[in-house]
């Protein structure tokens, strides 16, 4: 076994338990609304410095909600707001002095259907750096990028090209090349393979490994396998209807992937993984 | 063994083939035919009915006289044909409306389109529609009325006419701001929305968003905004008529009166200019000029459009 910590979050009354796990971010008590509807309540994560988070459970549990958290994507919804308090290293996420611009920065994310701008391969990724003023030699930038995304080979001849001529898998590892060269802390996935065959998804899952070294990668997937074959950690969600009748994302269970694929703690995790969920 | 192919016999599923025939589908695409066919025939019919007189017209008076020269008066004994202070005129106003238009129509747009609320959107389509609405008459008695003595009152250095082109310029360029910014709107807001996050997540403000994805993304239908407007001032004759006047001469100081090629087409044709005269057959060669020139602008702007959109489908 390795000497990684034993972190299982149950709910708001258990604490954190950080251990050797260096935490990027610490959610405390986190509910996630739009508007009056309260999608997703009280869940506790911590997630570790350059490992893979993922983040499983049916659809419409909030896992996509509960991501963009991270670089407050959800502040683009009208009346999307918080409860509780997500911890970026020590800094309030949500304090009143954070400039969403500047965490969004920092925190990069590659969303479900891949959405390269309609311009040239270059330009995409020149992108992120230009409009945040970053003046390095951006050639080198661009090149530094596309290696890291293992696509710089692929595309080194036709970076005038457009990006849209490119496949669906190339076009997902040009949106991964094109948050990386914004040089980001943590890079947030969401499904980034649900729209790709089983090829482009294994080089997807290959890269993941390679950018575990350099980034913190949070992934929300509805693959099993994938979460299985990735992550350092899994966290399992899921919807309770409360007396209302509303739906209620919360949080199960979160652990390391390999207890919760073999040692659950929950049975709604364990019919989860097995297949045998409602 | 093989079972023989028939015909569907007594007691099998009914044959797939048309049970009875559909004559309400034949009318309805008989009736779309029909429209079709009468915007086609219309623009068939102008061309004709322009090219008659235009050709009977150059039978009588050079191009080289029409083209070569800078002296425009058909009314007048005797009569000068040198095109150019309307052609002048016609571009000059055009030019004047279009740096009007296209800044606050597509500021306009990228403030529905990207900042405004639902709420605010609701109000504000309707009110540019309005804006749209006024009959140009309006926007020539206004220009003339107002526009022009103020501007006078605050640049008296400019050297103003009471009618000069432009106040006239301006009012025309006040007039497309709704097809600009309607147009426009529509374009951006057919940009997937997926452009937009992707752009956010990588740190842009909104403004750099709209300016540097949404636009970009949307371009073709903004040139195609463009261009409707730019053909719509070329033509527009009575804020022209109203505030620019009918004196041709071969200018190219705003501050000037100067008749356009619309506005001299609503004077002669509104004159005793009698069929098979000369000032007769001068509207209709002025009138395919314009037509032409129309033509050829939106189709240079087709083929910049093709060179430069960006697809995102
Ligand atoms: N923009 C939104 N406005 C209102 N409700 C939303 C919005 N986005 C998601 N929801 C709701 O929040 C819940 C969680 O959705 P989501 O986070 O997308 O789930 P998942 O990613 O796990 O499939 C769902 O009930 C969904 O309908
Ligand atoms: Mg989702």
């Amino acid at each position: 076994m390795t000497s990684q910590p034993n972190v299982t979050i149950r709910g708001p009354e258990v604490p954190n338990t950080p251990g050797s796990l260096d935490p990027v971010f610490t959610v405390e008590d986190l509910s996630v609304f739009y508007g009056d509807y309260e999608a997703v309540r009280n869940v506790d994560m911590l997630i570790g410095r350059r490992e893979i988070t993922a983040m499983i459970g049916p659809s419409g549990c909030g896992k996509s909600t509960v991501l963009r958290c991270f670089n407050r994507m959800n502040d683009l919804i009208p009346g999307a707001h918080i409860k509780g308090k997500i911890l970026y290293h020590d800094e309030n996420l949500y304090g009143d002095h954070v400039d969403p611009i500047e965490v969004r920065r920092r925190i990069g994310m590659v969303f479900q259907k891949p959405n390269p701008f309609p311009k040239a391969i270059y330009d995409n990724v020149a992108y992120g750096p230009r409009v945040n003023g970053i003046k390095r030699n951006m050639d080198d930038l661009v090149e530094e990028a596309l290696t890291k995304a293992a696509l710089w080979d692929e595309v080194k001849d036709k970076l005038k090209q457009n990006a849209l001529s490119l496949s669906g898998g190339q076009q997902q590892r040009l949106c991964i090349a094109r948050a990386i060269a914004v040089k980001p802390e943590v890079i947030l996935m969401d499904e980034p393979c649900s729209a790709l065959d089983p090829i482009a998804t294994t080089k997807i899952e290959d890269l993941m490994q390679e950018l575990r070294q350099e980034y913190t990668i949070l992934i929300v997937t509805h693959n099993m396998q994938q979460a299985a074959r990735v992550s350092d950690r899994t966290a399992f969600f899921t919807a309770d209807v409360d007396s209302a009748g509303v739906r209620h994302g919360r949080l199960v269970e979160f652990d390391q992937t390999t207890r919760i694929f073999t040692k659950p703690s929950d049975k709604r995790t364990e019919d989860y993984i097995t297949g045998r969920f409602g | 063994m093989s079972a023989p192919v028939r015909a569907a016999a007594p007691g099998s599923p009914k044959s797939l083939a048309r049970s009875r025939p559909r004559y309400g589908e034949q009318l309805i695409k008989a009736i779309l035919l029909i429209s079709a066919l009468v915007s086609i025939a219309t623009t068939v019919g102008i061309i004709v009915a322009l090219v008659e007189p235009t050709i009977e017209f150059f039978s009588e008076v050079s191009f080289g006289e029409f083209f070569g020269s800078t002296t425009w008066g058909p009314l007048f004994s005797p009569p000068a044909f040198g095109v150019w202070p309307i052609i002048v005129a016609t571009l000059e106003i055009t030019l004047i409306a279009i740096l009007v238009a296209v800044p606050l129509g597509l500021a306009a747009a990228i403030f529905l389109s990207e900042y405004a609320t639902p709420r605010v959107r609701k109000i504000f389509k309707p009110v540019l529609e309005v804006l749209a609405g006024v009959p140009t008459v309006v926007f020539g008695f206004f220009a003339l009325t107002f526009v022009t003595p103020v501007l006078k009152d605050w640049f008296p250095f400019l050297g103003l006419e009471a009618k000069n082109a432009l106040s006239a310029g301006l009012l025309v360029g006040v007039m497309i701001i709704p097809i600009v910014a309607s147009l426009s709107e529509d374009a951006m807001a057919a940009v997937p929305n997926g452009l937009r996050e992707g752009s956010y997540a990588l740190g842009a403000s909104k403004m750099l968003t709209s300016v540097r994805v949404v636009v970009p993304a949307a371009f073709s239908g903004i040139v195609a905004a463009v261009i409707l407007a730019i053909s719509r001032a070329a033509g527009e004759t009575m804020i022209v008529a109203i505030a620019g006047g009918f004196k041709s001469v071969f200018t190219l100081n705003p501050a000037d009166e100067m008749a356009t090629m619309a506005a001299f087409i609503a004077q002669a044709g509104s004159g005793d200019a009698s069929v098979g005269s000369i000032p007769y057959k001068t509207i209709f060669a002025v009138g395919s000029l314009l037509f032409i020139m129309t033509f050829f602008m939106n189709y240079v702007s087709a083929r910049l459009v093709q060179k430069y959109r960006e697809v995102y489908e």
